[in-house]
């Protein structure tokens, strides 16, 4: 075939007509007879090409897909089985601090838990809080009520019941009181272990329904 | 080669090409319009890039505004007239009869054009609706799809009714852009605009859009004119020209799925992104196919040639490069950066746009029947234009990838990154100004030329030379 | 393909593939998306999005501020958005279902905004705000056309910048930012991505070091 020179820029001319350009490659595609059996399989190079995207795609699909569950962003997990959020660890720290400052306890104990000089005894540095674990679940089970003598000084008011006992106002579940005692037994440079929510109910479940406690009856307690 | 002297209808220019002269003519200008509109905008925003200061003050213009009607007044103004133009034209030529009903494509040309006019007002007032390549206000939709229909019965009528039973790779291309785009626009404007979807589903449905309408609509659109014109001037079969089809499905089978290549890491579940990996890997097929089918365009020559040449280059180079920068590892260097800009311009630049001046320049000739005014026009803008866009692409990639190496050192504060991007900034001002200087050379010569065929009567002796007949077995 | 309608057909068929599976197929799985419920605290996250807030975001995205800003971070281990301040954590869908106009953005000209009300150590204020979007800065436009500059007519407002230097008005002039700039502000105090949602936790968790017995939330 020769090529049409078109050396001039302003125009281009043509090598073929439409219906031969038309006619020419219906022949290749098969949809003309084909004399001459000039049909070839895809050629080799372009098969092994071919495969191997093929291949590439689907192994990065199948491992970097999350199994298309909604509700994973990051490429590299997968979910986990029964229930999109099932294997979420939470803090009891972060979800103790969140309640903390939350509902009623950073009013009258303070964000910092210095409590109010007269009134309301300190978290910081208290055996009320970092000793006994049977005390201070039970104190913020059912509340306590009477003075009470914390690192030397006396103070004297009412902690509402905060656990799910008859006449709470905040009905918390046994978990949530759990989180909050574990908070406040390690923030502020206390260091006392954590308390677990099973614990919670293992005293809730014993003491049931009673009035708020007094000094004397939890120094009875181990 | 054989003289074809059985067929009668086998002068270049025939009845086709005039009776459709007044209706593509206008449908080129309008697009040479848009092109310069959106190439004095695009100067606009590359100075706003380095210079925050300019024009800040006039609210039309705030970078964000400029930048959505630059793209706009390109994708909707220069490739959209200048595409259909050219698909219009090469579905009549393979129909083999004149295109009827262009009445109605004169209609939708002015009303398009119409709409888009106003769409860009209100894009400058603020009613931008801040999706990516979807920056058409909601009031003029349903007039641009009208509109689009009205422009594209003809194409659609001269397809129905072609003489030949088989179907050429541009038909299956220009048959695709044409049926496809109300579809894609359409759908876009139900879950973007009217009834808007939640959240980051947006997002999902704004880059569904945007690739959707890159590989449904943009790339065949210039595909049907490259698919016709290269083979017609190089006179040959194309090479592996069976796998064609195979090129053609995947495009258009895999394309939209490719709608999340730029969530990496956001805020929609990882098989979004891990989706449009794959997807942009496969979409290889179809730019190695393409590449393979159209090499022939290197042994051939003319304007045209070059042109389209040049283009399929840089549409293959875009593809390999979309799949390469897609995948994680690289994603995290090239997200949110000028790499991304890059290689739009790449894309719809130095790809699409210049297989489309490509056909304009195969085209007018036979529109008009004589040929360009200018040689001098032709040469210097082939060459000022292919300076200017592998300046701004170049200059973009630069600053992309200093970007995004910056970025991932979090040491380096924001103010730091963006003094040394000023400078390849600065370069592509100049590029973005090199390419406005270019297209107006175009704009003088497209009228000059247009201009010469209103003002005279048909030309006495037809500068055409009389094709022959394509042998079957040829290559 | 000699036959136009399948053509047609086989046309048909891949768009509506890719819409399906794309666009409804992420819509299935997200459409409904809820706010996430926290028990310790007693409310739902995402908050509700304030009336001025939400008119904010429809400036924000009129004047393409996401040309520029994404509001968009990326997990930690993915990039150095947690690294730069500019959230602790991946963003993730629950975070976006109240806003009517997502802006995600493209480009990190500017630095992201997903979480600027709750940056570390100090987030800007309103009036760092109205101020750099009065004066602009060496790498942000000044967008005057948001503020009023006129004359003082008995008090002044309350509303007005408090500008020194070369940036002051006239005597007797003061700069009065306009509702659309108190929308703007409004709504980027409002971004905040500080509430960790389950799955927006990084996918292996980091060692519990305050209490050795995690309990898993499924047990609830």
């Amino acid at each position: 075939m020769s090529t049409p020179l078109n050396s001039d820029p302003r125009i281009d001319q043509a090598a073929v007509t439409d219906e031969s350009l038309q006619s020419a490659h219906d022949v290749l595609l098969g949809k003309q007879p084909d004399e001459k059996a000039r049909y070839k399989l895809l050629p080799l190079n372009l098969l092994f090409l071919f495969s191997g995207l093929i291949f590439l795609a689907g192994t990065y699909l199948n491992r970097y897909a999350g199994h298309f569950d909604p509700h994973i962003y990051n490429e590299n997990s997968i979910p986990v089985k029964g229930g999109a959020v099932a294997a979420v660890v939470v803090d009891p720290v972060v979800a103790g601090k969140k309640l903390f400052n939350n509902a009623a306890c950073n009013t009258c104990h303070m964000v910092n838990g210095v409590g109010q000089p007269g009134a309301i005894p300190p978290l910081v540095g208290s055996d009320w809080v970092t000793g006994s674990e049977e005390r201070i679940i039970r104190i913020v089970l059912h509340g306590l009520q009477g003075p009470i003598t914390v690192n030397g000084a006396n103070y004297n008011s009412a902690m509402p019941p905060f656990g799910r006992v008859a006449g709470s106002g905040f009905n918390w579940s046994d978990d949530k009181i759990a989180s909050v005692v574990t908070y406040v037994r390690q923030e502020w440079g206390n260091q006392a272990p954590p308390v677990t929510t099973a614990k919670v109910t293992e005293i809730r479940t014993k003491d049931g329904d009673r009035k708020p406690w007094t000094v004397d009856e939890l120094q009875k307690l181990p | 080669m054989t003289n074809d002297s059985t067929h009668a209808a086998t002068a270049e220019v025939t009845a086709i090409d005039t009776q459709a002269r007044v209706p593509l003519t206008l449908l080129l200008a309008a697009g040479l319009i848009w092109l310069v509109i959106s190439g004095v905008l695009g100067v606009i925003t590359s100075i706003q890039l380095h210079t925050p200061g300019f024009l800040a003050d006039c609210s039309f213009l705030t970078a964000g505004r400029a930048q959505a009607m630059r793209e706009t007044s390109f994708l909707y103004g220069w490739i959209a007239n200048t595409g259909l133009a050219v698909v219009l034209w090469v579905l009549g030529r393979l129909g083999g009869s004149p295109l009827r009903a262009l009445n109605w494509t004169v209609a939708g040309t002015i009303f398009w054009n119409l709409g888009l006019a106003v769409g860009l007002v209100g894009i400058g007032l603020g009613d931008m609706t801040s999706f990516a390549s979807f920056q058409l206000p909601r009031y003029v939709g349903v007039l641009m799809l009208f509109a689009y229909a009205a422009i594209a019965l003809p194409g659609v009528l001269a397809w129905s009714g072609r003489r030949s039973h088989g179907l050429f790779a541009s038909h299956w291309y220009g048959v695709a852009a044409l049926f496809l785009f109300p579809w894609l626009f359409s759908a876009a404007q139900l879950v973007l605009l009217w009834s808007p979807m939640r959240g980051t589903l947006q997002a999902v449905a704004g880059g569904w859009y945007t690739q959707s309408l890159w590989s449904l609509w943009l790339a065949p659109l210039a595909l049907t004119g490259a698919y016709y014109i290269v083979p017609k001037v190089a006179g040959r079969l194309m090479p592996s020209y069976d796998f064609a089809p195979l090129g053609f499905w995947t495009l258009i089978f895999i394309g939209g799925w490719t709608g999340g290549r730029h969530l990496v890491g956001g805020p929609v579940p990882a098989w979004i992104p891990t989706m449009a990996v794959v997807a942009c890997t496969m979409m290889l097929f179809h730019y190695i196919l393409v590449g393979l089918n159209l090499r022939i365009a290197s042994q051939a020559g003319g304007t045209a040639i070059k042109f389209i040449r040049f283009g399929l280059v840089a549409y293959v180079l875009t593809g390999t490069l979309d799949a390469l920068t897609s995948f994680r590892v690289i994603a995290v260097e090239t997200q949110f950066t000028f790499m991304a800009t890059a290689l739009e311009q790449l894309g719809v630049y130095a790809g699409i746009s210049m297989m489309l001046f490509g056909a304009l320049y195969y085209m007018l000739p036979r529109l008009t029947g004589r040929p360009w005014a200018s040689a001098a026009l032709t040469t210097g803008h082939r060459v000022l234009v292919s300076f200017g866009v592998v300046l701004l692409v170049a200059t973009l990639a630069v600053a992309g990838w200093t970007q995004g190496s910056d970025l991932l050192d979090s040491k380096l504060a924001l103010g730091e990154i963006f003094n040394r991007l000023r400078v390849p900034l600065m370069v592509g001002t100049a590029a973005q100004i090199a390419l406005v200087a270019a297209n107006l050379l175009l704009v003088v010569n497209f009228f000059r030329s247009a201009c010469v065929c209103c003002a005279t009567s048909t030309p006495s002796e037809t500068p055409f030379r009389q094709p022959s007949a394509l042998e079957a077995h040829a290559s | 393909m000699k036959n136009g309608f399948i053509f047609l057909l086989g046309l048909f068929t891949a768009i509506a593939l890719s819409w399906a599976g794309i666009v409804l197929g992420t819509h299935a799985q997200l459409g409904a998306l809820t706010p996430y419920y926290d028990d310790t605290e007693g409310k739902s996250f995402p908050e509700r999005t304030t009336g001025i807030a939400a008119s904010g975001q429809l400036v924000y995205a009129d004047l393409g501020c996401a040309a520029c800003h994404t509001q968009q971070v990326r997990r930690p281990d993915y990039g150095s958005d947690q690294a730069r301040g500019w959230g602790e954590r991946q963003s993730v869908a629950r975070d976006y279902i109240h806003q009517s106009l997502p802006q995600l953005g493209a480009s990190r000209l500017g630095p992201d905004l997903a979480n600027l009300a709750g940056r570390k150590p100090s987030a800007p204020d309103a009036e760092d705000l109205l101020k750099l979007l009065y004066a602009g800065s060496l790498t942000h436009p000044p967008y005057k056309f948001l503020f009023e500059q006129k004359s003082i007519v008995g008090e002044s407002s309350a509303r007005a910048l408090r500008l020194t230097g070369n940036l002051a008005p006239a005597p007797g002039h003061e700069v009065v930012p306009s509702d659309r700039a108190l929308a703007l502000v409004g709504y980027l105090l409002s971004l905040n991505t500080a509430y960790d949602y389950p799955e927006s936790l990084p996918a292996t968790p980091p060692a519990a070091g305050h209490a050795p017995d995690t309990k898993q939330e499924a047990k609830k």
